[in-house]
């Protein structure tokens, strides 16, 4: 373990943190610039596979961060860059929502919450076709969200109900049409 | 002829809500197990709509406007936005405590996992099954973002611009591909200006 390592993490990632305006996908190619251009930790291919282990991870796409805190400095770095890049933003939400939560009456939380709504009902959708088309989805991906849809509009089905059956029929469609490659 | 205001009025007319003033109390290990199980099931861009799937339309702990103002928040602030929503969630029903609960449940099991593919990643990352699979789950994952749209659409005052600022939104970030802060930071504040000069109107007509 290296001290000045594990400093040098914590200063490239909590920047990235206090900056990461629209989430986690937004921060991805300030990542790469900064461990592959900056730093020289990663090579393009190297940080090109570990991009392709965070999509396949569950959790926040953030988390990248941890396999190159690992690759720069161990278990202790994955830890450091973890921290880093999560600890600044949410002390700035949990200020945030502190105050949202004492003003509960005011008439200028009412306004802010009744004017972000729409905004948020355009990028919540907005969001949807975003992932839809970099995903080049076709119809099979189509049919999925629509089923997805309809169910979770008809039933109270739960979430974890849902994440299963969906892993479990692409395996059986996976199997059958693909049964050397599986 | 109607006056202006009495349209507005008029129309402003939310659907009767069925939700609970105040948050049912949670108990700390419940709000956690809740968490880990939304953190180790759930994938990037989605995470949010399964968040709002369990917290909102399962389990009842927070109402639809609560949610999408902290979500709408989560957005707009730094950070990512699962972690984000999930210490708001854990602040309106626990406190402080709730929320750091909530954000820990959230990364910790997660954190443990993407290291554990990282160290298999070479033996397994090759299999074509596991990305199909992982193409189904984000697939899905859009079919809950879609369903958690229009749950919330559907509660938004029914006046002539709100639903105008949300198509605008939607247009110029989904179909136009603008980045999204700026769009935001046009948006809100003109939104909030134009939901306060409401707010105000109501005020003066009903004294």
């Amino acid at each position: 373990m290296n001290l000045s390592r594990l400093l040098l993490l914590m200063l490239v990632f909590s920047p990235v943190s206090v900056l990461s305006f629209g989430g986690g996908q937004a921060t991805i190619p300030e990542i790469q610039h900064q461990v592959v251009a900056v730093h020289g930790w990663l090579t393009d291919q190297q940080f090109a596979d570990m991009f392709a282990i965070s999509r396949a991870a569950p959790g926040p796409s953030t988390l990248i961060v941890a396999l190159i805190g690992w690759q720069v400095s161990g278990f202790p770095g994955a830890v450091v860059a973890t921290i880093a890049v999560f600890l600044p933003s949410s002390i700035i939400m949990y200020l945030a929502s502190a105050w949202w939560q004492r003003n509960e009456k005011s008439a200028v939380r009412k306004a802010i919450e009744r004017g972000l709504a729409p905004v948020a009902v355009g990028l919540i959708f907005a969001g949807a076709v975003i992932v839809l088309s970099s995903a080049h989805a076709g119809i099979l991906a189509l049919t999925t969200t629509a089923v997805v849809c309809v169910l979770q509009s008809a039933t109270k089905i739960s979430t974890y109900g849902t994440v299963g059956a969906v892993a479990a029929v692409y395996l059986v469609i996976f199997t059958l049409f693909h049964p050397l490659a599986a | 002829m109607p006056d202006s205001n009495e349209v507005v009025e008029t129309f402003a007319v939310v659907p009767p809500l069925a939700e609970p003033a105040q948050p049912p109390r949670v108990g700390l290990l419940l709000l956690l197990r809740t968490f880990v199980r939304l953190g180790l099931m759930t994938f990037g861009g989605s995470v949010q709509a399964w968040v709002h799937r369990e917290v909102v339309d399962r389990l009842g702990w927070l109402d639809n406007k609560s949610f999408l103002s902290g979500l709408t928040v989560a957005q707009v602030l730094p950070g990512a936005n699962p972690v984000n929503i999930a210490l708001y969630v854990g602040l309106q029903l626990r406190g402080a405590i709730g929320a750091a609960v909530a954000v820990l449940g959230m990364i910790v099991p997660a954190f443990c996992m993407i290291m554990l593919l990282g160290f298999f990643y070479r033996s397994y990352g090759h299999l074509g099954a596991v990305h199909f699979v992982l193409l189904g789950l984000a697939a899905a994952g859009v079919g809950a973002t879609l369903t958690m749209g229009v749950r919330v659409a559907r509660r938004l005052p029914r006046d002539l611009l709100t639903p105008l600022i949300a198509v605008t939104v939607f247009v110029v970030v989904g179909v136009l591909h603008w980045p999204m802060v700026p769009v935001v930071v046009v948006a809100v504040p003109l939104s909030i200006a134009l939901a306060y000069a409401h707010e105000k109107r109501k005020l003066r007509h009903e004294p």
